[in-house]
């Protein structure tokens, strides 16, 4: 374990009712970096990036077992607090899910359920996390009309933007370009080389290409468990283990 | 690992833990509230029945119900009324309400549907009082004319009247189930070459059947459970009818023996006691017959939630086959049997000749006119639905127009409401309703926030919701028993007011309840974990993201609940009502409300000026309640055309 792993986890096992959905799971995300989870359909890489912000409290049936240390705390500990949790780490759909609300409402949001309710401070957050998030410049003439009305992709950078809001260390991303045109797709990957100097990103993507271009780091995830973890470079042109080389040589999968 | 921090800073305060969890309880408290209430009305009514005056197996198998002269208990005339009217409702009303189903969800385009729907919903709204009336001075007039036969107050009018109010349960049910099958299933056989009719023949009608099943079950509930209609057109003689097939008989049903002696038993004594055993026994077939209802839809939900398990049959297909082919045959002769009896000879053997010579053509004619004959049928069922209600709607308007003036609405009625007005019944119907709603509200909705926002499904959960549906089966006549026993005697709050708002409020939260719950459900879980991923708790997530766009479902729901409230006569026959030109001054008097006020005039007070007074307020309570269904609907329609996500 080095210091600079911002998040470890540890025999990190999970179950939905009887099936069990991630076996051992161990592995550590570096601070600063983006990794990319792959793997084919079902592998259980969204289930574990659902583990990092607890999201999977929210489903019926299931249970986990092991540890994963966020700055050195057990976040699965049960005096620990999902709500606290999630305000270090952010996430981000696999659809774009805008709250029916203004645009400018969907970023405040978070910061209105901590209590802040100054408008100044409100205008500045909402501001600069849209600048973040490259959207401001789309949007900064219609804050305040519906963010139902915007296109697929920026509704996706909305969505960014209500979680950077906040200022979360870590941000999670379950497959966020799945929903998105070629277009888009390439603004949320610029957007994601930009955020990786404040943040630590983790993305679950299905487009290995994607993971190709914009992680550091990947880990290949195969039937829940984890086959194998790396450099981007190395997983990609030099994989260890074979099930790693099939998959990405489009063998299976 | 990073060890600066000594503090854990992800363990929050206590303090905003402590608030969620308080307001979980309250919300967990409004949602066992519900099955407080069946156990409770269970309870009160099985206490007022002890001590029967009779031996349980005479109460059930006696057939002389004379509870003032000759003290005789028996209750089998009582039973078999109810099942023969209804028995009589369901062969009028299934055809009908499944050729519409069908029609809405299958055939019809969507500028039809959205005619026929609210239309379907409306002959819902009508109020059973109304109905009655309608029943009384039309139809038993139409039976007498056109049957020559002496009286049309008879079993036939009241299976006429219960199946069009049983119409648009089983069709929206049969819709629902209709509707539930997937949309593969059905393209599926249109990919292969069938045609549409076909489709719905082989694919549609078997993967829904269950569904369909439960509607015809909670029809029959409905029917089971009606009270004032059926005492308003039955002509209510205890007899069986004789011979069985007698449809020209008058007849009795349970809810119409309560609706009719309750008011004047006199508490403790024999007869109350008996008719308290009357309530536990329509409790005891609804409850039966809601039970099955609820367990049939349940295996729908669970089939569409899982692949299902491969069944084990107990026979061999051909043989199930076999045994499916006599049923069949053996119903036909049934159906024949009864279509003789009622109608004779001549008619039987036009419609047998018919039905013997499709059958035979069935192969000669091609699969294109096949679907059009069809098609037409269930055409004309609609027809025959949107007819029946335009019948009824323009008798009660031609009828009640006349009395109309504004003299009418805000005069207090005079010489037992032959003269004056309707302004006590009016304003009484809204004290109810205003206080009915008030109670039923903040319960229904706390409850359904806690069934879909704060537990995961469980045993609970399935007792909750089943407890709800039990409720909503409830027939009016025992929530109106109940309050009798447990607000105005036990509590001895006397017929006022607030007893007439609770029974009222009791019997509308599971209407308020499954509208909620269907209005939360319908705003999409992701919603929800956008507002969780920023750090949103359970309660802000609920009140900031989950509740605003749910908002415009929660108040149809209410306003349904309203207009249901403000129809309903037999929960405040026993509870709150008095015949009276007095405004109330407090919660502990008795009012007066409009469907009380029509029913009294229409059946107790003779002459022309009470007819036509009858007819003024019929129309006033069926504008009051189509009032508040149209407003419902609108609300409804205009936000789901808006609604996207």
């Amino acid at each position: 374990m080095t210091s600079n792993q911002i998040i470890t986890t540890k025999n990190l096992n999970l179950w939905y009712g009887e099936k069990q959905a991630l076996f051992d799971i161990n592995m550590g995300i570096y601070a600063n970096k983006i990794t990319a989870l792959i793997g084919p359909s079902g592998c259980g890489k969204s289930t574990l990036i659902r583990c990092f912000n607890r999201m999977n409290d929210v489903i019926d049936k299931c249970r986990i077992t092991g540890s994963i240390y966020f700055n050195g705390n057990d976040i699965l500990q049960t005096n620990t607090d999902a709500v606290e949790i999630r305000k270090k780490i952010g996430m981000v759909f696999q659809k774009p899910n805008p709250f029916p609300k203004t645009i400018y409402e969907n970023v405040a949001y978070g910061s209105r359920v901590q209590g802040i309710n100054d408008k100044k401070k409100l205008d500045d957050i909402v501001e600069k996390s849209l600048k973040k998030a490259a959207l401001w410049d789309e949007v900064k003439d219609r804050l305040y009309e519906s963010a139902m009305g915007l296109s697929g992709g920026q509704q996706q950078r909305l969505c960014i933007a209500r979680s950077l809001a906040i200022e979360p260390e870590i941000i999670l991303m379950d497959e966020p370009c799945s929903a998105l045109d070629p277009i888009a797709t390439a603004k949320i990957e610029d957007l994601m080389t930009e955020l990786k100097k404040t943040y630590t990103v983790i993305i679950v993507t299905h487009n290995m290409q994607q993971a190709a271009r914009v992680s550091d780091y990947t880990a290949y995830m195969y039937l829940g468990k984890l086959i194998e973890f790396g450099d981007t470079e190395q997983i990609f042109e030099n994989p260890k283990q074979e099930l790693t080389e099939n998959y990405i040589t489009g063998r299976f999968g | 690992m990073n060890t600066k921090k000594i503090i854990n800073p992800l363990i929050s305060g206590k303090k905003r833990k402590r608030n969620e969890k308080a307001i979980k309880s309250v919300f967990f408290l409004t949602a066992i509230f519900g099955i407080i209430i069946i156990f409770s009305i269970l309870f009160f009514l099985i206490r007022e029945t002890y001590p029967l005056p009779t031996d349980i197996w005479s109460f059930l198998s006696g057939t002389i119900w004379s509870p003032t002269e000759s003290l005789q208990f028996g209750t089998f005339s009582l039973t078999v009324g109810t099942l023969l009217v209804t028995l009589g409702a369901m062969i009028i009303a299934i055809p009908i309400s499944i050729g519409g189903a069908l029609f809405i969800s299958e055939i019809a385009s969507s500028r039809v549907r959205s005619i026929i729907k609210p239309a379907i919903e409306l002959l819902a709204g009508i109020p059973s009082v109304v109905y009655g009336f309608f029943g009384l001075i039309i139809l038993t007039t139409w039976i007498k004319d056109i049957f020559g036969v002496p009286t049309g107050e008879t079993w036939l009018a009241g299976s006429i009247i219960l199946g069009i109010m049983a119409i648009p349960t089983i069709t929206t049910v049969a819709e629902d189930a209709i509707k539930a099958v997937p949309r593969e299933f059905k393209e599926g056989s249109l990919a292969m070459g069938a045609t549409k009719w076909q489709t719905i023949q082989k694919v549609i009608i078997p993967s829904a059947l269950s569904g369909i099943t439960a509607a015809i079950i909670l029809g029959i509930g409905r029917a089971v459970g009606e009270t004032m209609a059926i005492l308003m057109v039955c002509g209510n003689a205890a007899i069986i009818p004789t011979p069985l097939w007698n449809i020209f008989s008058p007849i009795r049903t349970l809810t119409s023996t309560l609706g009719i002696e309750t008011a004047e038993v006199p508490v403790g004594g024999p007869h109350y006691h008996a008719l308290f055993g009357v309530a536990v026994l329509l409790l005891m077939i609804t409850l039966i017959i809601n039970i099955t209802a609820v367990y049939l839809l349940g295996t729908i939900q669970k089939r569409q939630g899982a692949t299902s398990k491969k069944k084990k049959h107990l026979f061999s297909i051909t043989l199930l086959i076999k045994i499916k082919k006599i049923f069949t045959s053996l119903g036909l002769l049934f159906i024949l049997l009864l279509l003789y009896l009622i109608t004779g000879l001549l008619i039987t053997a036009i419609l047998v000749i018919i039905g013997g010579l499709l059958w035979f053509m069935r192969n000669k004619i091609s699969q294109k006119n096949l679907q059009k004959i069809a098609f037409s049928t269930l055409g004309a069922a609609i027809l025959l639905i949107i007819v029946i209600l335009g019948i009824i709607l323009s008798y009660i308007i031609i009828n009640g127009a006349g009395a109309l003036s504004w003299e009418f609405l805000t005069e207090a009625p005079k010489r037992l409401g032959r003269e004056g007005g309707i302004s006590t019944p009016l304003i009484g119907t809204l004290y109810l309703v205003a206080g009915a709603i008030a109670i039923a509200l903040p319960i229904g909705v706390g409850a359904s926030i806690y069934l879909t926002e704060y537990t995961k499904e469980n045993t609970l959960t399935k007792i909750i919701r089943t407890g709800a549906d039990l409720l909503n089966g409830t027939p009016s006549i025992v929530f109106g028993l109940f309050g009798f026993a447990f607000f105005v005697l036990y509590l001895k709050f006397g017929f006022s007011l607030i007893a007439g708002q609770i029974t009222l409020a009791f019997m509308i939260i599971p209407t308020i309840l499954r509208t909620t719950e269907e209005a939360l459900r319908s705003v999409p879980q992701s919603l929800r974990e956008g507002s969780y991923a920023v750090g949103a708790t359970r309660w802000q997530t609920i009140r900031r993201v989950v509740l605003p766009p749910a908002a415009p479902g929660i108040i149809t729901g209410a306003i349904l609940g309203i207009g249901r409230a403000a129809g309903e006569t037999a929960p405040i026959m026993f509870t709150a009502v008095a015949f009276s030109s007095f405004f109330p001054t407090s919660l502990l008097e008795p009012v007066n409300a409009l469907p009380y006020h029509l029913f009294i005039i229409s059946t107790n007070v003779p002459g022309a000026a009470a007819k036509n007074a009858a007819g003024g307020t019929a129309l006033v309570l069926l504008l009051l309640v189509i009032g508040f269904y149209s407003i419902a609907i609108l609300i409804r329609n205009h936000y789901q055309k808006t609604m996207k996500w």
